[in-house]
């Protein structure tokens, strides 16, 4: 008699699950209440400057994707100088990442545009400079995503390699480089995503990303709310799709920035 | 390229002005990410299920804005005044990623732990103070070292609504004189000590909770 009582309690599992259904009713019902009190705001400003805050979104996509493509391509020799390079070079690459690391954001932005004109000639353009600015620091964030990439294959690989008669490039390209790859990509999409937040910041050279199309707009038509809440469910989506990707292939990870 | 290195203490002034400030808005930024995030992380891990859903919002929320989004809105939209509209947003902001080492470091600490201090007659309260937090401790402070620096770094942000912080007095000095490099150099070395002085803290209490915890 206990036994069948027992048997039919549903299952923590069970339950979880009942919760969680419940749970995601409850924040539809809400974000739907929120919109509902929401249509009070001027989102005609919003509709109507669709196209512009849309092209700021590419803009600041663009600028992501640019920037952590050079950054990578620095990355991996700063990485590789770092982990293998001989002693006077390796410190040189510990210096140049963890200075950049450890300055503010904005003070790279700047020091771009300020230490480039003279050393150029010329002032850099404003896309150049924001471009620049966030290839370095993606590239001294990146350097340490590869560091520990490369740092997360076991010596026995290289040992084994050797052993199978297997040259130092051949080992590093077939059997240790495709292994870190592997386990860099949860980090590397988390670096993107901090990234795509930093283009945030690149309006102070003039480039009109996301963040400055909405201040825009927000300057000829005034629509605060309506506009920052937009601005705001832009970037949460993105970033959060992106992390959310990682997660469905990789559950186990948990992104860090 | 010729630099004039006097620049920097001709405006030595407005520089200690501006360190004093990032150093104060930092320090608030770390003590009260630090309170915010490590509440909100033991939610999220021993909570309930409402306080844990509730709370993975709150983070997902605070970390997929970016940080400038949030000010602007605080500043200019919500009308707060700059100082404390910098602060409550940087607190906030931090304690989402603390909060996220927290949870994790929490869920470091095996389950069969709890359960030997459960059946060995530990209170609730007793097994989180006890048993819980000085494991994850141990975990969490190498992670807790880079959002404290994130922390710094992120304090500049703050002069995007004019507050006068050291990032500020970079432009200050290049408006004024055209000595953006020199400028720059002496505020990034200056942010280096703050961020190296932070690690070297951090690496000392590491020493300290392994010797107590061994």
């Amino acid at each position: 008699m206990t036994q069948t009582a027992l048997e039919m309690r549903p299952s923590p599992d069970a339950t979880l699950a009942v919760k969680e259904r419940y749970w995601r009713i409850a924040l539809f019902g809400t974000i739907m209440l929120a919109v509902w009190m929401a249509q009070d705001l001027r989102w005609s400003v919003v509709w109507e400057s669709a196209p512009f805050l849309l092209k700021g979104l590419g803009v600041s996509w663009l600028l992501a994707l640019t920037s952590i493509a050079l950054g990578a391509l620095a990355a991996v020799p700063l990485a590789l100088l770092r982990v293998y390079g001989p002693p006077g070079l390796r410190h040189l690459s510990v210096l140049v990442i963890e200075v950049v690391r450890a300055t503010p954001e904005l003070m790279v932005i700047f020091w771009i545009f300020f230490a480039f004109p003279p050393l150029i000639g010329q002032a850099l353009s404003n896309w150049t400079a924001a471009v620049a600015a966030l290839s370095v620091i993606a590239a001294a964030h990146l350097a340490e995503v590869v560091r520990g990439g490369l740092y997360s294959v076991s010596d026995e690989q290289w040992d084994a390699g050797r052993a199978a008669g297997l040259g130092v490039s051949q080992i590093f390209g077939y059997i240790v480089l495709p292994q870190a790859l592997r386990n860099m990509a949860p980090a590397l999409v988390a670096q993107f995503v901090s990234l795509f937040k930093t283009t945030s910041l690149v309006y102070v050279v003039g480039v009109i990303d996301f963040f400055r199309s909405v201040s825009i707009v927000n300057n000829t038509a005034y629509a605060p709310y309506a506009l920052y809440v937009t601005m705001a469910v832009g970037y949460f989506l993105c970033c959060w799709l992106l992390t959310w990707i990682v997660r469905r292939f990789d559950p186990e990870y948990l992104l860090v920035e | 390229m010729d630099l004039d290195w006097y620049v920097i203490w001709d405006y030595r002034a407005d520089l200690l002005r501006g360190l004093s400030l990032t150093l104060w808005i930092s320090l608030v930024g770390i003590i009260g990410a630090t309170l915010v995030g490590v509440a909100v992380g033991c939610m999220r891990t021993s909570g309930g299920f409402i306080a844990q859903r509730l709370t993975g919002l709150y983070i997902n929320v605070l970390r997929n804005i970016p940080m400038v989004v949030k000010l602007f809105f605080a500043h200019f939209i919500i009308g707060i005044d700059a100082l404390p509209a910098g602060l409550l947003v940087l607190v906030l902001h931090q304690s989402a990623y603390v909060a996220d080492v927290t949870a994790a470091g929490l869920r470091s600490v095996p389950h069969g732990q709890t359960e030997a201090a459960l059946a060995s007659g530990l209170g609730r309260l007793q097994i989180f103070l006890s048993v819980l937090l000085p494991q994850a401790l141990r975990v969490m402070i190498p992670p807790m070292t880079t959002q404290y620096t994130q922390t710094i770094k992120n304090s500049s942000v703050v002069m995007l609504i004019a507050l006068e912080d050291l990032t500020f007095m970079t432009q200050r000095i290049e408006h004024a004189t055209f000595r953006g490099i020199e400028a720059a150099s002496t505020v990034t070395l200056i942010y280096l000590a703050i961020v190296l002085c932070v690690a070297a803290a951090m690496s000392g209490l590491q020493r300290f909770v392994e010797r107590r915890s061994s």
